[in-house]
């Protein structure tokens, strides 16, 4: 589904649009004359890290040490790298590192709702009733097309239906990746049935084009093309040695694999870099577990030192790879969390106040954005909508964000009135 | 027109043709089953070869002349009115002959004929009857001219905003984006006049506007360019709408809209197919007014083309044909608009074209049609061709080889209407339309409501089964209310809550009733008027308070709810802040009785016979999951810019429905026994018309359950659904927890309001039919249809068979086989066992396009 449009697609444009949209979307490898276009697109990726539930922002990036036990709650601040600024003591390596990446801490919300509030933050713009509003990678897919015959949004464990393709429609959805944190990880469905070598499967991929050829010139259609299109794309990705080393982490020496954190998150991130460095656009790294309504502390304990290790390492990797000045790593989640602790030891959701923190592709390390109140509730200066952030990324990515897309018969621009947090690159 | 009339006038090679009869034989020589089907093909030659003898004597002329506008009312003398004369052929083409007739007047001192303008000009207040002529034909239009050439006062609803309109001044790419340009802001397309009159006359300390030096205003500066504008220059100092600016500065800047309006406005022709790229139409339109006289806007409206690539239209209204295929042409003026439906063909082949008559309301219109546009009709498809498309589309399953041989030898004259008769019967039919109404109705999980979503798939499955009348089933679920798990049709409500399912949102409901059942897409309104329509915010809200008073609360057990209705409750409107009184769509307010559930009132109206929306967009909505195509499309937004490709076909398939007691089974089986649905997908000739106008079967993907479903039947090997007993079809099981990754990759969707089912390709799903457990484990079994045949004492060719027949319902061609045996032989070279061998054709077979697609 490319442009939905008001009617009469049906008469002229429609086969053309279509044909355009799926071979958008095949521009991959083995297609030289495909891979000629791509020059002059950007050379930028991106990886977010997404604190699945809303992080507390007291507990990681904006601790209150000043302010009561019941909002301060269990651990201390520490020092960072920054004069003046302090981390969650859970965060030893971020606070190192705290010269290598951003933190906008006067982010807020009003969506209090995890599946308003993920659609929100995942796309920059409010939800609305009727339509679905694409994520970022998304619009990285649609915008960019594949790399290197790549998939170009990847979703690592699994996917979340706020990071969609929305009214863009499937053909622009993530492919999952599943857990790169187990035994024997494999892609699903990428990898050939056991005994099956590519020797046989490239025969049996020849008797299907072939049964294919005859019905497809008796049938004429554009659905047939496409469907054509993207079983070469299968078979192109299923045969490629880049995809299959792009997704082979175990080829990763075990040392950097332990710096990670053998833990999802943390190869989700070493993933995440491999995917990047091989061609995917964007891929979302989901950390699972922070909607920590009953016992934050133990939850936290154990959830935010595996994020530190993970995103420092990251941060790191990229580094030392070259990759961090053409990739944006963005750490958000669905909002922060009440100051206040409840009853059950938890912490509620919170969108007045929460905290993001980004590296890479041009933005300044070391920056702090905007300042909370002594509560951590809403911000006390500078303050930066979901919007401002959504086109903080575009910006960082290159992209022209006021751009409209046509869905529901009418023009939805990609980004509708953020403006980018310029203090990131000053 | 009646079709026989058409035909027997028609110009055309001799019927039948060549190819017809060559084909006629074929099908008397390859399917000798089908021999009743034969006779009454031999008896339509025979009756076309006579018929095309006196066919050839005549020409394609034209039987009648339509000389438009009707009933022109000129105000004054020295107004005048553009007219067009359109001449209408035998088999119902209309070509435009203005300049070809001879145009008088019967009272030449009222009014005056310009026949090189082609104006009609008051001169004194009177009457007059203006005859056109061409050869013997006539046609008549009446023109009255009043006393008063006053202008219409100019005010600043409609005269300013629409000059606003007409320059695009206030579209979205303009001062309509919703941050406005350059610190000017306008509401979209005019829906916010106050706002606007403010923005203008008031805002940043009226700087826009000089009522001292009316002409020294911004707001005539900058669009003629006398000071840089962004916009460019978008009028001149000597134009109409300079003019209106002007005068309507000189009055004062007043808001009052006071003054003659427009009511309604026409575009002539309303339908029209050029034949040949470049060739040209004048376009006319004229106004109706509210004080009973019209004008001519011609040059007045905004002309917009639907699509460009089809016909393009000059601001002055000349359209002029670019590329083959059927567009929308709009005007828009002053908030109303009217549109035109516009074919382009490359050229009239004056072909053959067979006889239709006889086939039932569905044929004759479509026929009508594709004749019209000169679009070839693909042939019928054969009996195997229609078997699995039947079998596959009334319960979507194959036909198991028994029972395609008992379809394919069954001697009996009307053996596809027993058969369609047949499935319609089967409780695998049911099965198939409960899944797309739990799709229409979003009975999902998302919501939390848990155990009751199977409550409401059975109770929707129990209406489809027993065929209960349409209407009571929309008014049922409209009235609804109760707990939701003893109350089924109570669930209807719950997408339209929010997440946690405590709030109930009128703002929700809205879109959906309207979109589901009136087949109108409301959800722009609910923020300002629709761009594209006449439906403004007004009618939104309006609708809304039909559901004011609709609550929901806890029920018994966490995922309960009730709903029930509030003794009081109203809908504000978001611009006024005055309370919305309960209103049908683009018809009047109805008179509600104290302690009356508003909903039962709206439902009376929705499914009133004399509601024009609820039959068409539910006919639309069935047909469309048969074509993939709906008559108007997409098949649920109906609006008068977006018109339906056979206005004939819904309205007959309407008044069908209707008379069938709003039974759906009727119209399911009025369809499935069309010729229409029973066009070959094949075509010697594709076109770019043919899906528009349903000229042949356009392949369709299968829809999940189904595709789940069928590759279980042709391997052998069910589908195992956590929890339910084996072989339980997919389209019976209540969607689980966690749903199946084989459904939802396939395109089962969330239903909630942003996520309908969408059924495009992806990677994942190539991928999965490639190597997921789906189609490897069913094709690995041991146990599977392979083990069958190769347990038998066969030959290859026999098994390829075997698979063929199951999978395509259809022996392999020659080629085929050849091309099989030498896989198989090449995979003995490789050292792969008989077994693997079959194991790769049997993959090959289940993610070939013949065996995913329904065609």
């Amino acid at each position: 589904m490319l442009d939905i449009r008001p009617p009469d697609l049906r008469a002229g444009a429609s086969r053309r649009d279509f044909l355009r949209a799926g071979s958008l979307a095949v521009a991959g490898i083995n297609l030289p004359g495909l891979l000629a276009g791509e020059k002059g697109t950007s050379e930028r990726s991106c990886i977010v890290i997404f604190q699945h539930g809303g992080a507390s922002q007291i507990d990681t990036f904006d601790p209150k040490p000043e302010a009561v036990a019941d909002i301060r709650g269990s651990f201390k601040d520490i020092p960072t790298a920054i004069p003046g600024v302090h981390f969650s003591e859970l965060m030893p390596r971020s606070a190192k590192a705290a010269t290598t990446f951003s933190v906008i801490r006067s982010m807020h919300s009003d969506e209090a709702i995890h599946e308003r509030a993920r659609q929100y933050v995942f796309s920059g713009t409010k939800p609305r009733n009727e339509l679905l509003q694409p994520s970022y990678g998304s619009i990285l897919a649609k915008e960019w097309g594949p790399r290197n015959g790549l998939p170009p949004f990847v979703a690592v464990p699994n996917s979340d239906l706020a990071a969609e393709a929305g009214f863009l429609g499937p053909t622009y959805d993530p492919f999952v990746s599943g857990d790169p944190n187990t035994e024997d990880f494999s892609v699903k469905d990428l990898t050939l049935p056991g005994g099956v070598n590519l020797d046989e499967a490239r025969t049996r991929s020849d008797l299907l084009a072939a049964l294919d050829d005859q019905f497809q010139s008796a049938a004429n259609s554009p659905l047939i093309d496409s469907m054509g299109e993207y079983y070469q794309k299968a078979f192109d990705l299923i045969s490629s040695p880049a995809a299959k080393k792009a997704f082979d982490i175990s080829e990763e020496p075990d040392k950097l694999r332990d710096a990670y954190g053998r833990t999802t998150v943390g190869q989700g991130a070493l993933l995440a870099r491999r995917l990047v460095e091989a061609g995917v656009r964007l891929s979302t790294v989901f950390h699972w577990g922070y909607d920590t309504h009953v016992q934050n502390e133990p939850r936290n304990r154990e959830l935010v030192p595996e994020f530190d290790r993970a995103f420092t390492a990251l941060l790191e990797d990229l580094e030392q790879r070259n990759l961090l000045e053409t990739t944006l790593v963005v750490v958000l989640g669905d909002f922060g969390r009440t100051p206040k602790i409840n009853f059950s030891g938890g912490r509620d959701h919170w969108p007045g106040a929460f905290s993001v923190a980004l590296a890479g592709a041009g933005i300044q390390g070391g920056r702090v954005v905007g300042k909370t109140d002594k509560h951590a509730a809403h911000p006390i200066n500078r303050p930066v909508s979901v919007e401002d952030l959504g086109a903080t990324v575009y910006k960082a990515l290159g992209i022209s964000y006021r751009k409209n897309y046509h869905a529901g018969g009418r023009p939805i621009a990609i980004n509708k009135e953020g403006h980018p947090v310029e203090e990131l690159w000053s | 027109m009646s079709p026989r009339s058409g035909l027997s006038n028609y110009s055309g090679l001799p019927w039948p043709s060549r190819e017809f009869v060559t084909c006629f034989w074929n099908r008397l020589a390859g399917e000798r089953l089908e021999t009743a089907e034969a006779v009454r093909m031999a008896a339509v030659v025979l009756a076309a070869v006579i018929t095309s003898v006196s066919a050839q004597a005549e020409s394609a002329r034209l039987v009648s002349l339509r000389l438009e506008p009707r009933e022109i009312v000129l105000a004054g003398p020295g107004m005048s009115q553009e007219f067009l004369v359109s001449g209408v052929d035998s088999i119902g083409n209309e070509t435009d002959v203005t300049r070809m007739c001879a145009v008088t007047s019967s009272n030449p001192d009222v009014v005056t004929v310009d026949a090189r303008e082609s104006l009609l000009t008051g001169r004194v207040e009177g009457r007059s009857e203006i005859r056109a002529e061409l050869g013997s034909l006539v046609a008549k239009t009446t023109v009255s001219v009043g006393s008063d050439a006053r202008e219409m006062t100019v005010s600043f609803t409609p005269d300013i905003v629409s000059i606003l309109t007409l320059k695009g001044c206030n579209g979205s790419s303009c001062h309509g984006s919703p941050v406005g340009q350059s610190g000017f802001k306008l509401s979209l397309f005019g829906y916010d006049i106050a706002a606007d009159h403010e923005m203008i006359v008031k805002a940043h300390e009226g700087r826009r506007i000089d009522l001292a030096r009316p002409r020294e205003s911004l707001l005539l500066r900058k669009p003629t360019f006398e000071e840089a504008h962004g916009g460019g220059r978008l009028m001149t100092v000597d134009s109409e709408e300079y003019e209106a600016i002007l005068s309507w500065l000189n009055q004062g800047a007043p808001i009052d809209t006071r003054g003659v309006q427009l009511e309604r406005l026409e575009l002539y022709p309303g339908e029209r197919v050029l034949v040949g790229p470049g060739t040209q139409q004048r376009m006319v339109a004229m106004g109706r007014l509210s004080d009973g006289s019209t004008r001519d806007m011609t040059r007045q409206v905004r002309y917009f083309a639907n699509n460009e690539a089809i016909a393009e239209v000059s601001a002055e209204g000349t359209l002029r044909a670019s590329g083959a295929g059927l567009t929308t042409v709009m005007a828009r003026a002053m908030g109303k608009v009217a549109t035109s439906q516009i074919g382009v063909i490359e050229a009239r082949a004056e072909r053959d074209y067979p006889p239709y008559e006889g086939y039932g309301v569905i044929d004759e219109a479509v026929f009508a049609k594709l004749r019209q546009l000169d679009v070839r009709p693909a042939r019928l498809a054969s009996g195997r061709e229609f078997a699995r498309r039947v079998y596959l589309d009334a319960t979507g399953l194959l036909p198991t080889p028994g029972q395609l041989r008992a379809f394919l030898y069954d001697p009996r004259p009307d053996k596809r209407s027993r058969l369609i008769d047949h499935l319609l019967e089967r409780p695998e039919h049911a099965s198939l339309w409960t899944v797309r109404f739990e799709d229409w109705f979003r009975n999902s999980q998302l919501h939390s409501q848990g155990r009751s979503m199977g409550v409401f798939k059975d109770w929707v499955r129990g209406w489809l089964e027993q065929d209960r009348p349409y209407d009571d089933f929309v008014r049922t679920l409209l009235t609804s209310l109760g707990d939701t798990m003893l109350n089924p049709g109570a669930n209807f409500w719950h997408p339209a809550t929010d997440f946690m399912l405590k709030e109930f949102s009128v703002t929700k409901a809205t879109p959906t009733v309207s979109r589901l059942f009136l087949g109108v897409r409301m959800e722009c309104a609910e923020c300002h008027n629709h761009p594209l329509e006449n439906f403004t915010q007004d009618d939104f809200y309006g609708l809304a308070a039909f559901f004011a008073r609709l609550r929901v609360k806890h029920g018994y057990g966490e995922y309960r709810r009730t709903w029930y209705l509030d003794e009081e409750g109203e809908i504000e409107h978001p611009a006024t802040k005055e309370q919305v009184r309960p209103r049908f769509l683009g018809a009047e307010a109805p008179t509600i009785a104290e302690g009356q559930d508003r909903r039962a009132v709206l439902a009376e109206w929705i499914v009133s016979p004399d509601n024009p929306y609820f039959a068409k967009a539910t006919v639309n909505r069935i047909w469309y999951q048969y074509f993939g195509t709906g008559i108007v499309e997409p098949y649920d937004d109906f609006r008068s810019t977006n018109r339906p490709s056979n206005p004939q076909l819904l309205d007959q398939l309407a008044d069908f429905f209707i008379a069938s007691g709003y039974r759906l089974k009727p119209l399911h089986r009025l369809i499935l026994n069309s010729r229409t649905y029973q066009f070959s997908s094949k075509s010697d000739s594709p076109g770019p018309l043919d899906a528009a106008l349903f000229a042949r079967y356009i392949p369709r993907r299968l829809q999940a359950e189904v595709l789940l479903d069928v590759l279980g039947q042709v391997t052998g090997i069910p589908h195992a659904f956590d929890g339910y007993p084996a072989g339980t079809s997919a389209k019976d099981i209540y969607v689980p927890d966690g749903p199946d990754y084989f459904l939802v990759t396939f395109g089962l969707p969330r239903r909630d309001i942003l996520k309908e089912r969408v059924q495009s390709p992806t990677l994942s799903q190539a991928l999965h039919l490639m190597n997921g457990e789906s189609v490897r484990d069913k094709v690995e079994a041991r146990n599977n249809i392979l083990g069958e045949l190769l347990g038998q004492d066969l030959e290859d060719t026999q098994v390829v068979a075997g698979i063929y027949e199951r999978a395509y319902a259809r022996p392999p061609t020659e080629a085929e086989i050849v091309r099989i045996t030498g896989f198989l032989a090449t995979e003995h070279t490789a050292g792969r066992s008989r077994r693997r061998a079959f194991e790769n054709v049997l993959w090959a077979v289940l993610n070939s396009k013949e065996f995913q697609l329904n065609h």
